[in-house]
């Protein structure tokens, strides 16, 4: 008898694209018996530009600061893969100097995106204090990224073939001042999260994916790692001097929400201690190398990625000889990752639907491009 | 493609007002049109002609105050189209052919003996390493990649247009080992029209990056389980990243329809 | 009765407000009061384009040679110039930048060599309509006036 009054037809459920949880414009239709998701389907492509057909209609050196509108919490990051991406087809490698600038920014900007993220996730799951904190210290490492290139979030920092801007006076020592005062606030972070229990029973064994999972999927970066792949492209294919650096990767096993919030939060640890790193290593030199002021690559093409803070992102550049590229395809970090979403949430109740969106860690400017 | 020159890529750059004349009245005069003049208040306005005259009576070395991207973007799509031919011989330099070097190894050997002739090619370019393959082949060798030599992980899949050729797109996916820390490219061409099989059964990834490479080009992928659109609207007409679209060109009677203004500027 | 008490004389209230009132220090006050107080941007902001002139002559510093136009990745920069008989040399008529479209990445200010085109650290251009951001050389050369409201 029970059973009849039991039975439920299915529910469809539209979640987005204006849901604060959604971070940013996905709109993801979930079909619900209960509470429980039974299947969900992600509609993206709301704030697509085009930007793959702008790069074919831009020069080489115009088009990088449109990388920057990708991904824009990690604005610097994105900048990099396109900078290494050209000159790996013109055969040019930036000066020492400027190799290590760009590490320092990119780990820091590396911390500011795990920043965002770690402040907004929290708040999704129903934790408003460490927003506020988090922001708190993104704040100090926009201000060094103001100081440096005159912007805060669309940096458009380095140019093909190194650098436009010599470090301020100073830079060295904000940057080791920040890394000081950063560590004992990741302490605080993870004092008011980690053994929370309303965080942990929140987080803990929620959209799992497993090793194999994320392989088939393709997902990368600390979801990745958070399965227990010890793979992190700063390591397996070094690049900008990355092989000089002593860091950790750290790696958990379950590959659950939780896991992915310590491996971030252990990341960012790793990213200052590079940060410091590079500052004892700056030396002085040139900035730029030898880039001809009317950039035309040979024939040819060139998949270069780096490990962005949410993943592999790669740049795929086609050059037909000309000055602008015949195509660049970008591997968005956060599109192939969110792919994985449907089998995570698949089971899951409505509201670990959030924190297993939270975790995933998507742009929305990425993901559409 | 790595033998093969590209006939009409070369010229462009270097002389934009021969070029750019004739064809900036074709499709990407829209970017030219946008600055100021358009609407400005009475001072743009009032420049415009002085800037044209004197431009043209001392015939100046130098570009016309007409922006210049808009050129090489004309000269791009129109590239195989008479006029482009006829200003290529001041290069006196070979045609640009991507200086490959053949790739050799253990996995080479291996593909060899499994594929024979169905893999045409295999080379090197900047330390990166690609096969070109038949387009009805790839499937078997991703497969084989995946289960006998560890490339487990499906990066992307993308594809490049040539309209000038008659297998029109490059497909290209991009494996990479974990075990074996490499990454490789396999390229396979198809003509307009032609469908390619879907490696959704063999990497899970491609769902979404094959309805990309549709969504933008309109290749379709055989036996894919949702083969629509994934970032444009579902009832738009056109591949966007198709080399004969300008990149002002939009559906205009979806966005009529749909959003119910006149274009989508 | 000891809890009793505190609840009684509402020790924790009072412990909670000395706690808020400790920050109410104007010290800890980090709220800035913008239209009051103009906050100051890093030294290499990129904000409003400015069209630079050599003080002593008032003359402007641009050569007109467009290479900031051609620069520009959303062309929308336009370079208005007549070329004088008497010097041979390009005489500038009129600069348009048009603000609307600029996503300041600097690579105008990069490509200047003279030093002529600038961004500044001036970020007060907003206007109420889209012709307003259409900034003409005179607005380039002498900045915005910015609306000021009292109250």
């Amino acid at each position: 008898m029970s059973e009849t009054f039991l039975d439920s037809t299915e529910l469809v459920l539209n979640m987005g694209p204006q849901h604060p949880s959604t971070h940013g414009v996905l709109r993801v239709i979930v079909k619900l018996d209960g509470e429980k998701v039974t299947g969900t389907e992600c509609v993206i492509g709301y704030l697509h530009r085009g930007v793959e057909k702008i790069a074919e209609n831009r020069t080489y050196a115009m088009f990088a600061p449109y990388v920057d509108r990708m991904d824009y919490v990690a604005a610097i990051s994105n900048g990099l893969g396109y900078c290494l991406a050209i000159e790996k087809l013109i055969s040019v490698e930036a000066p020492e100097r400027a190799q290590v600038v760009r590490v320092i920014l990119t780990e820091l900007n590396r911390i500011a995106s795990h920043l965002v993220w770690l402040g907004t996730h929290a708040l999704d799951i129903g934790a408003l204090t460490p927003l506020f904190y988090c922001m708190r210290e993104r704040e100090d490492i926009l201000n060094i990224f103001e100081k440096y290139c005159g912007a805060r979030l669309t940096t458009h920092a380095f140019r093909i073939g190194g650098l436009q801007y010599e470090t301020y006076d100073g830079f060295e020592k904000e940057c080791l001042e920040f890394c000081d005062k950063f560590m004992p606030r990741v302490d605080e972070y993870e004092e008011l999260l980690t053994e929370n229990r309303i965080w942990k029973e929140r987080l803990i064994d929620v959209g799992i994916l497993n090793a194999e999972d994320c392989k088939a999927y393709g997902v990368t970066g600390p979801m990745l790692r958070s399965a227990g792949v010890e793979w992190d492209i700063r390591k397996a294919l070094p690049y900008s001097g990355y092989e000089k650096y002593d860091f950790e990767i750290p790696t958990r096993t379950n590959g659950d929400c939780y896991d992915r919030y310590i491996v971030r939060v252990q990341e960012m640890r790793q990213s200052a201690r590079i940060v410091r790193q590079g500052v004892e290593m700056l030396a002085a030199g040139p900035i730029i190398g030898k880039v001809p002021k009317v950039l035309k690559p040979p024939m040819g093409e060139a998949y270069v990625s780096i490990e962005a803070p949410k993943g592999e992102l790669g740049y795929y550049v086609v050059s037909d000889a000309s000055t602008q590229p015949y195509r660049v395809r970008v591997r968005p970090p956060s599109f192939v990752n969110l792919q994985s979403l449907d089998k995570m949430a698949r089971g899951s109740l409505v509201a670990d639907l959030v924190a297993v969106i939270g975790t995933i860690d998507i742009v929305l400017g990425e993901v559409d491009r | 493609m790595p033998d093969e020159a590209n006939p009409g890529g070369a010229p462009e750059p270097q002389k934009p007002e021969e070029t750019s004349a004739p064809k900036g009245a074709g499709e990407p005069s829209a970017p030219q049109a946008a600055p100021p003049p358009a609407g400005g208040p009475e001072s743009p306005s009032a420049a415009a002609p002085p800037v044209e005259k004197p431009a043209q009576e001392s015939a100046a070395p130098t570009v016309p105050a007409e922006p210049k991207p808009a050129a090489p973007a004309a000269a791009k799509p129109a590239a195989p189209a008479a006029a482009a031919k006829p200003a290529a011989p001041p290069a006196p330099k070979a045609p640009p052919v991507m200086q490959t070097t053949p790739w050799e190894g253990e996995l080479v050997e291996d593909l060899k003996e499994e594929f024979g002739d169905k893999i045409k090619d295999y080379s090197t370019y900047v330390g990166q390493s690609f096969l070109v393959a038949d387009v009805a082949a790839v499937i078997p060798i991703i497969d084989y990649l995946k289960i006998e030599q560890g490339f487990d992980y499906l990066v992307d899949i993308t594809a490049v247009d040539y309209p000038e050729k008659p297998e029109r797109f490059e497909l290209v996916w991009i494996l990479y080992s974990f075990d074996r820390n490499e990454r490789i490219r396999i390229k396979a061409r198809v003509k307009d029209g032609q469908k390619a099989a879907t490696c959704f059964g063999v990497h899970l990834t491609a769902d979404w990056l094959e309805r990309e490479v549709y969504d933008m080009f309109g290749i379709e992928f055989e036996g894919h389980p949702n083969m629509t659109r994934i970032l444009m609207p579902d009832g738009w007409s056109g591949f966007p990243l198709r080399k004969d679209k300008s990149i002002v060109d939009m559906d205009n009677r979806w966005v009529r329809e749909n959003i119910g203004i006149e274009s989508g500027q | 009765m000891k809890r009793f008490l505190r609840t009684i004389l509402l020790v924790d209230l009072f412990e909670g407000l000395w706690l808020t009132l400790r920050t109410q220090h104007p010290r800890n006050i980090t709220t800035e009061q913008y239209p009051a107080v103009i906050p100051k941007v890093g030294e290499r902001y990129r904000g409003l384009p400015r069209l630079n002139t050599n003080p002593e002559t008032g003359e402007t510093l641009c050569i007109s040679c467009d290479l900031c136009a051609l620069a520009c990745p959303e062309t929308l920069i336009v370079v208005g110039w007549v070329r004088n008989p008497e010097t041979k040399r390009k005489d500038l008529v009129n600069f348009t930048y048009d603000t609307s479209r600029c996503m300041f990445c600097g690579l105008c200010e990069d490509a200047c060599p003279v030093d002529a085109l600038e961004l500044t650290q001036d970020y007060q251009m907003a206007s109420f309509t889209r012709e307003g951001q259409i900034f003409d050389r005179e607005v380039l050369e002498e900045g915005t006036k910015p609306t000021k409201f009292k109250w």
